[in-house]
């Protein structure tokens, strides 16, 4: 009898940690194979089940950087240390690293749409021989919005990162970074699109705004990779709530290629 | 394809001895008319098709996926009906091809699968187009059945479509007489049941008329829900009031029609107008399943224009298209 795939596995919270105001980063004891930009669906029985990347690149556990935004994200966050947890998955097409070798990386995140771009991050780590230059652009609306903090030390010794806050009033800001939009470190980055590939997540607005920069700066559809978000049940390709046009966020995405999904607008 | 008959005035006996091992699922004429377990068989009604298509059988409005106490789960055994359906329609069987597709081809949904394994479907062949909004003849529609019947006054020609149907006449051979003849696509065809003058809407996506015909939309889903094809779903939790560690995760319908269909958290819905989300069902039934199943989703039954409380009517909105 094949497995029922609507029915979720037992797994334990190794490690909880809260990383701004309304984000949160489980760590599950979850060994099976993934690829970065694949996600989980992760449930608590009486509550519901949410789609959530999977935010690192580990054969030990998974980690999952939440944002509280619905109920089921909510009741996660009451999540501690040796607590159960339901999970199916992994689900979905991640970022094509294996086919991008060679390449130089620009990753750029809006908001909690950095959380899934870390286990791109954290693949490059484990396989940086074979990865060019690596640069890292995050947007923020606020401070105490600022994800990865203790990681950013590590990573903006190795790569080039830059961040920007929307506003900063206070000026009272701890961090590198400039106040104003992903939108103009992109700009004044000058960047080419020599051997190089774009991953970007985040807002559908920010995501948009960037790539017509990343446009203007020559660099061609198929050279940026995109994760989307949408409405999703069954992760499986069948409940279609996800669906953009014909494709389906859930099995073709959630990472596409922008020339897969650029005339299908805001469906 | 194997071909019987069966005369008319035995169709109620043969049923009789199918009943004594099998539930008889067919059409019966209420305020309207449905698929249901019949005993008494000059109930059954086949004037005109069924207003609610058979999927409920197989695709069940609600469908317990799993109990659980804490984080203990346990998944139900819905068993496996034994069922014979009578009277679907050909629209109606191509709908089952598609749902199959679906739920036993993309993935393997053991609780479709198990009130599927044990089910026979008898199909009745529409000599005429038995409502004004029928369009099959502009679909491609398989041949798939256990048995067709085909209504010839007196008698049915009865071919058989599968080894259950085989296993169905073999087993009660004593009603039928073998005929050495074969059933032509001449004879398959449904004459008054081919409006849909042009089902390729790949160049319509940006037409005006799609606005024009939906403005007078209620967004009530009707035509989901009617729909014999229409498999979308949405998963939830209910738990009992005593005690929230205890419940169960529940499948039920969902439409595509309801803007809340792709409601993220944080309140944003990506197919927010109603041109949008009627575009997404029509594309989806003649375009997008297409591409990754090689067929059409719609099969031409009419039911989600019969069944729209404004009598929205997609097929002469793409006819009318110029």
């Amino acid at each position: 009898m094949a497995e029922n795939p609507f029915v979720p596995k037992l797994y334990k919270v190794l490690d909880f940690y809260r990383d701004a105001e309304d984000m949160f980063t489980l760590t599950i004891n979850m060994k099976k194979e993934h690829q970065p930009g694949q996600f989980v669906q992760i449930s608590l029985p009486g509550v519901g089940e949410a789609p959530i990347s999977i935010g690192s690149d580990s054969k030990e556990h998974i980690k999952l950087s939440i944002k509280e935004v619905g109920n089921v994200t909510r009741a996660l966050s009451r999540l501690r240390k040796n607590d159960k947890i339901l999970i199916r998955g992994p689900y979905g097409k991640g970022y094509p690293m294996e086919s991008l070798k060679g390449n130089s990386i620009i990753i750029v995140g809006g908001g909690c749409g950095v959380a899934p771009l870390r286990s791109v991050i954290d693949y490059i780590e484990n396989h940086r021989a074979e990865y060019r230059d690596v640069q890292l652009f995050f947007g923020y609306r606020a401070p105490n919005e600022i994800l990865f903090k203790k990681e950013m030390e590590d990573w903006k010794k190795k790569y080039s990162m830059k961040i920007t806050v929307d506003k900063n009033p206070k000026g009272k800001f701890c961090y590198d970074a400039a106040e104003g939009h992903i939108t103009d470190i992109i700009r004044q980055a000058e960047l080419n699109n020599k051997n190089k590939v774009v991953f970007l997540c985040g807002p559908p607005k920010m995501m948009q705004s960037v790539i017509d920069v990343l446009k203007q700066r020559g660099f061609h559809d198929d050279q940026i990779f995109l994760s989307a978000e949408r409405m999703m049940y069954c992760a499986l390709g069948v409940c279609c709530h996800c669906m953009i046009r014909e494709k389906f966020t859930c099995t073709d995405g959630p990472v596409f290629r922008y020339d897969e999904i650029k005339d299908l607008k805001n469906d | 394809m194997r071909v019987l008959k069966l005369e008319k005035k035995r169709l109620n006996g043969f049923l009789g001895k199918l009943a004594d091992s099998y539930e008889i699922i067919a059409p019966v004429k209420k305020d309207l008319v449905k698929f249901e377990k019949v005993t008494n068989f000059d109930e059954i009604y086949l004037e005109k098709n069924s207003y609610f298509p058979v999927k409920e059988y197989f695709f069940r409005k609600q469908e317990v996926l799993f109990k659980f106490s804490g984080t203990k789960i346990t998944v139900p055994n819905p068993g496996n009906p034994k069922r014979v359906f009578f009277g679907i329609r050909r629209c109606d069987l191509n709908a089952i091809n598609h749902q199959d597709m679906v739920f036993m081809g993309q993935i393997n949904d053991p609780y479709y699968m198990s009130m599927r394994q044990n089910s026979f479907l008898i199909g009745y062949h529409c000599n005429e187009a038995p409502s004004p909004f029928c369009f099959c003849g502009s679909m491609e529609l398989a041949e798939y059945f256990d048995l067709m019947f085909y209504d010839k006054k007196d008698y049915f020609l009865v071919e058989v479509g599968s080894e259950k149907g085989k296993f169905l006449v073999n087993k009660f051979k004593g009603f039928f007489t073998e005929l050495p003849i074969l059933i032509s696509s001449e004879e398959k065809k449904i004459p008054g049941a081919d409006r849909l003058e042009n089902k390729d809407i790949s160049k319509l996506y940006d037409h005006p008329d799609w606005k024009k015909g939906v403005d007078i939309c209620l967004s009530c889903a009707a035509c989901t829900t009617l729909c014999p094809t229409c498999y979308c779903f949405e998963v939830h939790d209910e738990v009992k009031a005593k005690n929230p560690a205890e419940g169960q995760r529940k499948r039920d319908w969902s439409s595509c029609q309801l803007p809340s269909f792709t409601k993220v958290a944080g309140d944003h819905v990506f197919r927010e107008t109603r041109e949008d989300r009627f575009k997404h069902r029509i594309y989806h039934q003649l375009e997008y399943f297409r591409q990754k199943n090689g067929v059409d989703l719609c099969v031409g039954c009419g039911r989600c224009i019969e069944g729209c409380p404004t009598r929205i009517d997609f097929v002469s909105i793409i006819n009318n298209m110029k």
